[in-house]
């Protein structure tokens, strides 16, 4: 399946579709910054981002502690997740690459609720070590570890088998799917209910030092991913066409495969899992802005910084004073947007 | 989106007015707990509830809801500007209750209630934490009268009813009650074992199970009014207990929330035992 299959689709200039694209993130951040439960005025942020000016105390912990990390947790993660599925789309050459395809989300999903039903009996171990990151570690390591057992099925005489991948990604997804399915059976009412909520995914519970500990890894994830830009457009007419072009194909596999797991590992460490942004934004970026990496790369880290902060504002106000999972949300969201374009498409 | 902000508006509103009378804004964020404030009439003092919080349902109806105890929203609540947030050991996550405390909003944790004499204790720790505490001590001593009356009554059976206890969450969630349940402890305040006391919490039910275990009578709990369906279950219906009457299908929140209604709940398993010339009914 070719990736660029939006010719009737009409491009946006690059330069113009970046500032806007810039534009609405501005428009997003303050739209977020200004909505929630807790009623702010104007005038209470002015006053709690100012240092000199006297402010509602209150007023300035709901701003600096709750809504900013929220902020920047939902730019960072929303970026990191487009840019992965980008990488990966244009890996498998296939629009409707996820993520979730080399396992990342399926380990990371198995670790974290192994944490939440055994970490006090069977993982006390490991909590009382890790403490209060013992789910986040776990499932930044789970996600890791199963990505990476997929690229090795995948990998023979210094060659990676992007078909094989697919299908390793696949049946490790079930088996992950099967132990997550096992420890659900052995949950109490109490960890049901907590690993629901965690495979929802959530902004709520962002901290500052969640974005110390996750963020460097996910910004490191943003910022290579460009390096991959090139290679990949090469990729698009396929894998010895890139190799003739000079690109040593197996080295671009493995750094895509890498910057995917270490990018939506950390996002979903912190944030829980919250699907579609992967596939999504990159597959609308593509239609607006074309196949080339270089311009779909930045422009899906916008999209997705500008969908999920969106996604998080509505999540706070919809059934207020409770919140909304934002995984929920963007599955509401997306998924119907998704399959209006797929029928747009279809009649063009 | 607006029409969200709105409802909030209003509700601080409400709030304010509250506020004049001097009366602390509480918000209850567990059923039981937010069912014991009620039987004290203290509900005037509840600004919202949780999701678990359904009885009295003209009380909780109205009320803003804050979610599931253990996913607060820390915005959410902060909004309602409460003087209290009343809860039990199991709520979370833990930052959002740091960051209340931080906010000045008081929050109390009350321990889970696994027996009887817990339930007692933490009617009278609500009457002390809403200025009512010649109400709760009425409370408690009518349900310390009725535990009494059942546990003398069930002293002078010669042998302890096997009773199994299920949970009826939903077509498909009709779970059996292990050991280390509320339903357990209910169980054995009246002096009667749990046939399915090898398993360890709510479990779900294998039908041939339910036939082996032979029990002298069944007791039900359903999360809502008719999601138990007896023909849905030929195999229980034709157990020997649930044809002579050993039986009784009753709400969860009455029968294992162990609020103010644990008394009435304990004659209401009670007289369904088998051995009724000891029923404590009308006595």
């Amino acid at each position: 399946m070719a990736v660029d299959s939006s010719a009737a689709v009409r491009r946006v200039p690059a330069p113009l579709g970046i500032l806007l694209l810039l534009a609405l993130l501005l428009l997003a951040g303050a739209v977020s910054v200004m909505t929630g439960a807790y009623p702010l005025q104007l005038s209470d942020i002015v006053a709690s981002l100012w240092p000199r000016v006297e402010a509602d105390p209150l007023a300035q912990m709901v701003l600096q502690d709750v809504r900013l990390p929220r902020l920047i947790l939902g730019l960072l993660a929303g970026a990191v997740l487009a840019v992965s599925g980008a990488l990966l789309q244009g890996l498998f050459r296939n629009p409707l690459a996820d993520p979730g395809l080399i396992g990342v989300s399926a380990g990371a999903g198995l670790a974290a609720v192994a944490v939440i039903v055994l970490g006090s009996t069977v993982l006390s171990g490991w909590t009382a070590f890790t403490g209060r990151w013992a789910l986040p570690l776990a499932a930044f390591m789970g996600g890791s570890l199963v990505t990476f057992l997929a690229w090795r099925i995948a990998h023979r005489q210094g060659q990676t088998s992007v078909a094989t991948l697919l299908l390793a990604g696949i049946a490790i997804n079930a088996i992950a799917g099967a132990g997550t399915g096992l420890l659900t059976f052995m949950a109490d009412d109490a960890q049901l209910r907590s690993l629901t909520f965690w495979s929802m995914g959530s902004l709520a519970q962002a901290t500052w030092s969640d974005i110390a500990v996750a963020g460097p890894w996910m910004l490191l994830a943003l910022v290579l991913a460009p390096l991959l830009a090139r290679p990949l457009d090469a990729f698009l007419l396929g894998e010895p066409v890139a190799g003739h072009l000079g690109y040593s194909v197996d080295w671009v596999k493995r750094a895509a495969i890498l910057l995917a797991a270490l990018g939506v590992g950390a996002a979903g460490a912190v944030t829980g899992l919250i699907g579609f942004v992967g596939l999504v934004v990159p597959h609308v970026m593509r239609q607006l802005f074309g196949a080339g990496h270089r311009m779909l790369l930045p422009a899906s880290a916008l999209a997705g910084g500008v969908l999920l902060v969106a996604a998080d504002a509505a999540a706070r106000v919809v059934v207020a004073p409770a919140e909304l999972p934002i995984g929920l949300v963007m599955a509401l969201v997306g998924g119907p947007f998704f399959l209006g374009l797929l029928l747009r498409n279809r009649m063009v | 989106m607006r029409l969200g902000g709105w409802v909030v508006m209003l509700a601080c509103l409400l709030g304010q007015a509250n506020a004049n009378e001097a009366m602390p804004r509480i918000i209850s964020a567990d059923g039981a707990i937010t069912e014991i404030i009620v039987a004290l009439s203290a509900q005037q003092s509840l600004v919202a509830v949780d999701t678990t919080s359904r009885y009295p349902e003209d009380v909780t109806g109205p009320l803003p809801k804050v979610g599931y105890l253990r996913a607060l929203p820390f915005e959410g609540m902060l909004s309602l500007r409460p003087d209290w947030l009343i809860t039990s050991e199991e709520a979370g996550p833990e930052i959002t209750l740091q960051r209340l405390q931080q906010a000045g909003v008081k929050v109390a944790r009350l321990p889970v209630v696994d027996s009887v004499t817990a339930a007692v204790a933490r009617i009278r720790v609500l009457g002390s934490l809403t200025d009512r505490e010649p109400q709760a001590e009425q409370l408690a001593l009518q349900l310390e009268s009725k535990l009494a009356l059942v546990q003398q009554v069930s002293a002078q059976r010669d042998y302890r009813p096997r009773v199994l206890f299920l949970l009826a969450e939903g077509n498909h969630g009709v779970m059996l009650a292990g050991r280390e349940t509320t339903a357990d402890a209910l169980l054995s305040a009246l002096g009667a074992d749990n046939v399915m006391a090898e398993v360890e919490g709510y479990k779900p039910v294998s039908q041939e199970a339910l036939l082996a275990s032979r029990p002298d009578a069944i007791i039900i709990a359903e999360t809502r009014a008719g999601q138990f369906r007896p023909a849905d279950w030929p195999l229980l219906t034709r157990l020997p207990a649930w044809q002579q009457g050993h039986r009784l299908v009753a709400d969860s929140m009455f029968l294992l929330g162990f609020g103010p209604r644990l008394g009435e709940a304990l004659l209401a398993v009670h007289d369904v035992l088998p051995g009724k010339q000891v029923s404590v009914r009308g006595r």
